[in-house]
């Protein structure tokens, strides 16, 4: 596989959704024969994205440079399932950050990632999340006076109305 | 000028400040340490907490982070030759065989007083070429800002590397098309929403900047596995011995110091070069003229071969700030965030910033050689300490990072759809990492984006829609000569010397 074959070719696929998609710019009446409208430099940037993609595309079949062939060898020593699990994480912070507030879910989100990259020590885990969350959240609310959810469980047991 | 000189004087050494660059120096070098975590991480990690702060200070702080990003990534590269930051790898060719051969402390000395070095020659030079620049930059017009931007981004895919043109292209027009995203500056129309009001706003510069490198750099070392190996786990625990140097070395050192920081600096100012190249250069520059019996300890200890490299990277970093406080246009990744930040402070860098907020403008180039100072007094006795963090469990550390990233943008917004985008571009991020795609030209593209599309819709609009404005001026016509040959210079440099390298080989 050839690395710069695979960029051109996302970026190909992007410039031409960009290209595409510069015609849905809605432009206001009476700008439609402005020298310069809305819609130009999308429409501009779009080409040129996807000649300078088309360009890389066409190099990479002339000459391929021996560091761009993908060292396949290195590439299954990746830890991808890892990376997947941590996105997923983050993922779940995002859906949670508001619903459980910012305590449980960054203490969450903190002890799935230390699992993730297989922290062993529970001791250690525990601490540093509860330790990370707490500080911070004190840290924000009371010194910064920076507003964050509490969290619908808080809530419910504070019979806070949200 | 005297004036200004002693307003910024007094801003910089007010308590609060002093703490300011002592905070961001330290809290930079522990970044820039972390293999893997560059200084556009460190800055991008910081910006969130200086959004409270009067920008004198906030950016007080990031030039501290700066200077302690580039001080830190040598730290590593010296002990445990992994450098944090591009612009020390060199640092790393005679720094870690100095470290092995038993003389750790030595060689971090000699990067503490060449960075030191050269950030105060740079820092001086920057006082006096900055507002000069900024006064011959009142005269500039759209069109010519136009074509500086076009040089700039132009620059920064000429200075990439071999075979690496077109590459750095593409991400920079990448980095032009996000910028498009919202809502259109001159007509209001929303362009790329996609119906979705989050988009309205477009996409945050600081979101873009901390999952495009925080975050993917952190994801990127989760993926690579990369543990810390046994050799460098000894080389941590191992005494780093004396920080003393004798006269003699002082004297090898010296003339080294000052012509790698005079390279270093002018380096640093010209677009789309940087740190990397100036140390670089500043490498090959000392080898080249070393004698023979030099020449030949170069890559095994060297104490010129280290100071080299560290006086030119520090100098460039201060070279860099020029046409970014006078110019308002970033020449590297590492300032387009900091143009970024100052950008969201209210702040528009450029040639009024030097008459606009002249406690800014003068407060951060004094700060920087207060910066450096701090680096020599403050870290280099507590950097035996400080690399202890480096044995912190990695395991702990990531998640932390992608915490303190994850946070940093949600805070500003309390929006939990940049958190998704952010997963989403740092996906991206690290894909494009994998296929050797550079990430600081999309950083630069996306900060010049929206001031390229405004300039340039202003020169059509003087010019009445006509494209003489690009040959109307003669600065204009200059600039985008300039830029023309940077274009085709790579193709020029291939013709000429390869054809040279391949008569030499037959």
């Amino acid at each position: 596989m050839v690395k710069s074959r695979i960029g051109a070719i996302f970026f190909l696929i992007f410039s031409a959704f960009y290209f595409y998609k510069s015609f849905d710019i809605h432009l206001l009446k009476g700008t439609y024969y402005d020298t310069m409208t809305a819609q130009t430099f999308p429409y501009y940037l779009g080409i040129l994205g996807m000649i300078v993609s088309g360009l890389i595309l066409i190099f990479s079949f002339i000459k391929i440079e021996k560091d761009d062939f993908m060292d396949m060898k290195k590439l299954r020593t990746y830890d991808f399932k890892k990376g997947l699990y941590l996105v997923l994480a983050m993922i779940f912070y995002g859906y949670t950050i508001r619903s459980l507030g910012f305590v449980i879910s960054t203490i969450i989100f903190l002890i799935l990632g230390f699992r993730i990259l297989e922290a062993k020590s529970w001791k250690v885990i525990l601490l540093t999340s509860f330790g990370i969350s707490i500080v911070f959240w004190l840290l924000l609310t009371q010194l910064l006076g920076i507003y964050v959810e509490n969290g619908v469980i808080f809530d419910y047991f504070l019979g806070a109305q949200s | 000028m005297m004036d200004g000189i002693w307003l910024g004087i007094t801003t910089a050494l007010s308590g609060y400040n002093i703490f300011m660059v002592a905070v961001g120096a330290f809290a930079g070098t522990f970044i820039g340490m972390l293999p893997g975590l560059g200084p556009i991480s460190a800055i991008a990690l910081m910006i969130p907490i200086t959004y409270g702060m009067d920008p004198s200070s906030a950016m007080i702080l990031i030039a501290g982070v700066y200077y302690g990003a580039i001080f830190g990534g040598s730290t590593s590269s010296i002990l445990i030759n992994a450098p944090g930051v591009a612009g020390t790898v060199a640092t790393s060719f005679d720094g870690y065989p100095m470290a092995k051969q038993g003389y750790a402390g030595k060689a971090l000395a000699i990067a503490a007083y060449s960075s030191f070095s050269g950030g105060t020659i740079a820092a001086i030079f920057l006082l006096i070429a900055a507002p000069v620049l900024a006064k011959v930059s009142l005269s500039f017009q759209s069109s010519d800002y136009f074509a500086l931007m076009v040089l700039g981004l132009t620059a920064v895919a000429a200075f990439a590397g071999k075979g690496k043109f077109l590459k750095a292209a593409i991400m920079t027009l990448f980095g032009l098309m996000l910028a498009t995203v919202g809502t259109d500056a001159d007509s209001g129309v929303s362009r790329y929403t996609f119906g979705d009001i989050n988009l309205i706003d477009g996409i945050s510069f600081l979101l873009l900047a901390m999952a495009s490198f925080a975050l993917s750099e952190a994801l990127i070392n989760i993926i690579e596995n990369r543990k810390v190996t046994k050799e460098e786990k000894a080389a941590l625990k191992k005494e780093i011995g004396s920080l003393k140097l004798t006269k003699a070395e002082v004297k090898t050192i010296a003339p080294v110091i000052g012509r790698s920081s005079v390279l270093g600096f002018f380096v640093g100012v010209l677009p789309g070069a940087g740190a990397t190249i100036a140390s670089f250069l500043a490498y090959g520059m000392e080898r080249s003229i070393a004698n023979a019996k030099e020449k030949l300890k170069f890559g095994k200890g060297s104490l010129r071969g280290l100071a080299a490299p560290e006086s030119a990277n520090n100098a460039a970093c201060s070279g860099s700030f020029v046409p970014l406080l006078t110019l308002g246009i970033p020449g590297s990744g590492t300032t387009a965030v900091i143009l970024g930040a100052l950008i969201s402070y209210g702040i528009q860098p450029g040639p009024t910033l030097y008459t606009d907020h002249p406690a800014l403008f003068w407060s951060v180039i004094i700060s920087m050689y207060i910066g450096n100072l701090i680096l020599l007094v403050l870290n280099l006795p507590l950097i035996p300490y400080i690399a202890k963090l480096l044995e912190t469990p990695r395991e702990l550390l990531l998640p932390l990072v992608m915490f303190f990233s994850l946070i940093g943008v949600y805070l500003v917004t309390f929006n939990t759809f940049d958190i998704y985008t952010m997963v989403l571009f740092s996906v991206v991020a690290v894909f494009l990492r994998i296929v050797d795609y550079p990430m600081a030209p999309m950083i630069l593209g996306f900060i010049l984006g929206g001031m390229m599309e405004n300039n340039l819709r202003r020169a059509l609009t003087i010019s009445d829609g006509s494209l003489s404005f690009l040959w109307e001026r003669p600065m204009t016509v200059t600039i985008l000569v300039i830029t023309i040959i940077m274009l085709v210079w790579p193709l020029i440099s291939q013709l000429l010397f390869g054809k040279i390298a391949a008569s030499e080989d037959n």
